[in-house]
């Protein structure tokens, strides 16, 4: 019998260990590149500025979600010129702590919307919901009216923030309380608008070149 | 990335290309038992096919060494290796910072070309053209469109035409571009419906539009509540951004009795957000003397 030939042979006819040992090779890629930042991602907080949202921009947070925009839009400036010319400063991970989940998508067939807050007016940006066209003509984004006639639930948005409490977003018994107040007469739209008005407003947009 | 981290990815890294390299090594120099017939004798399909025992062709082993070669020298140049930034100090941001330099300084050129032009030179100007037109595209298409003409259902004015709600010299566009505007018109729907029609009628006449004389006549003692900001005679007042209403212009609507009436009614809040985070001094300038040679061409071509 050949030298080392044996070692060989002891890995390669026997399907499970070399299936255990394959997957040891090619899960240290993973334990290099994913195990670090996604420990480390835990450790990141807030900017000064970034504040948990408030809640119509939380309401208007989850109405984004569940039309979907991020399927279009991304909530991501990279670190390309091109980019940091169209948009503004790159998107530092430390602003989007409060959103759960992310939005920083990974589709663009609109703008990226990271800093699109104070852009348009709120006029603007109401009349773009309800029909794209009547403002930019050839844009091919879906019209979404129904948000008009959508009015919030209070109670739905406190126990919203109650669980986003229970995971550590420092929201206060006060904000709480408030927020049936603050949502009085609101619909969909005006949340979703309050949510990109507010997109990128903060210091750190402020100190950017 | 903290030292722990980067010792993870460090040893994490050495581990894997240690036991390539020592496979790759080690692999070639194994020898596989042969048979007589020269092959190792497992067979697949009954015998018809054997599996023989050849060297691995050269290109192949060559290949591999370059590419574990390449992988390693890749690591010392550039971040990757856990903490260690790379001999060559190679990062996304620095790359970032060097191209946004090299496009500043060819602004900054183009803009200094520019400087020493009047505004209708830069008008004329076929750089400051495309710069321009690029600027305003980019920014200020949204409400004004892109043949900035305005669109009546934001409020936003047309800006080729001689008309200018918050004054048309350069100092005052620049404010306008910069600052931002509000135009804020209180709602008057308290006056009752049938009061705001012939407030309507009144600023329709003003402009000699068709109109309804009676209750123009009936609406004329009662705007002396709009006068206050648009003037006596509707002449408008650029310091509040009270539109001209004695012209054919108009700011909401195309000057139709209903939406008259509705902008009575309801008010109107019209907004230019502050560009200044996003739009710099130069830039305005070049974006004036594209709206500047618009107004001419369209002028030229009515």
């Amino acid at each position: 019998m050949a030298k080392g030939y044996k070692y060989f042979e002891a890995v390669e006819k026997h399907a499970g260990k070399l299936g255990i040992l394959t997957a040891i090779m090619v899960s240290i890629g993973g334990l290099a590149e994913i195990t670090p930042l996604f420990v480390e991602a835990h450790a990141i907080t807030a900017v000064e500025g970034v504040a948990p949202y408030d809640p119509l921009r939380l309401a208007g947070k989850d109405i984004y979600v569940r039309e979907g925009c991020y399927t279009c839009h991304t909530q991501m400036i990279r670190a390309l010129r091109a980019e940091t010319q169209r948009y503004g400063h790159y998107s530092i991970s430390s602003e989007s702590v409060y959103d759960r989940p992310h939005q920083w998508g990974s589709k663009r067939t609109g703008p990226d919307l990271a800093r699109v807050g104070g852009k348009y007016s709120d006029e603007w940006q109401r009349l773009h919901l309800m029909d794209p066209r009547a403002v930019v003509q050839a844009s091919n984004m879906p019209a979404y009216p129904w948000l008009a006639d959508e009015q919030l639930d209070a109670a739905d948005i406190s126990a919203r923030m109650r669980a986003l409490q229970r995971l550590g977003d420092p929201y206060t018994a006060a904000d709480i309380a408030a927020a049936p107040t603050a949502l009085e007469g609101k619909t969909a739209l005006d949340a979703l608008v309050a949510y990109l008005q507010g997109l990128g407003v903060s210091p750190a947009t402020e100190a950017a070149p | 990335m903290s030292s722990f981290w980067s010792l993870w990815v460090m040893f994490l890294v050495v581990f894997n290309a240690g036991v390539t390299l020592f496979l790759f090594l080690w692999a070639q120099k194994v020898e596989i038992p042969v048979l007589e017939d020269g092959t190792t004798g497992h067979v697949w399909a009954h015998g018809v096919l054997r599996e023989s025992v050849r060297r691995l062709p050269r290109w192949w082993v060559a290949a591999s060494a370059a590419f574990y070669v390449w992988g390693v020298g890749f690591l010392l140049l550039y971040p990757g290796f856990g903490g260690f930034k790379g001999l060559l100090g190679w990062s996304s941001h620095g790359e970032l910072a060097l191209h946004a330099a090299v496009n500043d300084a060819n602004l900054a050129d183009l803009q200094s070309q520019f400087a020493n032009l009047s505004p209708e030179q830069l008008a004329a100007n076929p750089e400051a053209q495309r710069l321009g037109e690029r600027l305003f595209v980019d920014n200020c298409a949204a409400c004004h469109q892109r043949d900035a003409r305005g669109n009546p259902r934001l409020g936003a004015p047309n800006l080729v035409d001689a008309d200018w709600i918050w004054g048309g010299d350069d100092t005052s566009i620049t404010a306008s571009i910069l600052e931002g505007r509000q135009g804020l018109m209180p709602p008057l729907g308290s006056l009752g419906a049938d009061k705001v029609k012939d407030v309507a009628n009144y600023v329709l006449s003003l402009s000699g539009a068709p109109h309804d004389q009676a209750r123009a006549a009936a609406g004329a003692p009662e705007f002396i509540v709009c006068s206050a900001c648009h003037g006596a005679t509707g002449e408008g007042n650029p310091l509040l951004g009270a539109p001209r209403l004695s012209d054919s212009t108009w700011t909401w609507g195309k000057g139709d009795l209903a939406m008259i009436e509705h902008t009575i009614t309801n008010g109107a809040h019209g907004v230019m957000p502050a560009w200044k985070s996003r739009l710099t001094g130069d830039d305005t300038r070049v974006i004036i003397a594209w709206l500047r040679s618009q107004s001419r061409e369209r002028v030229a071509t009515l």
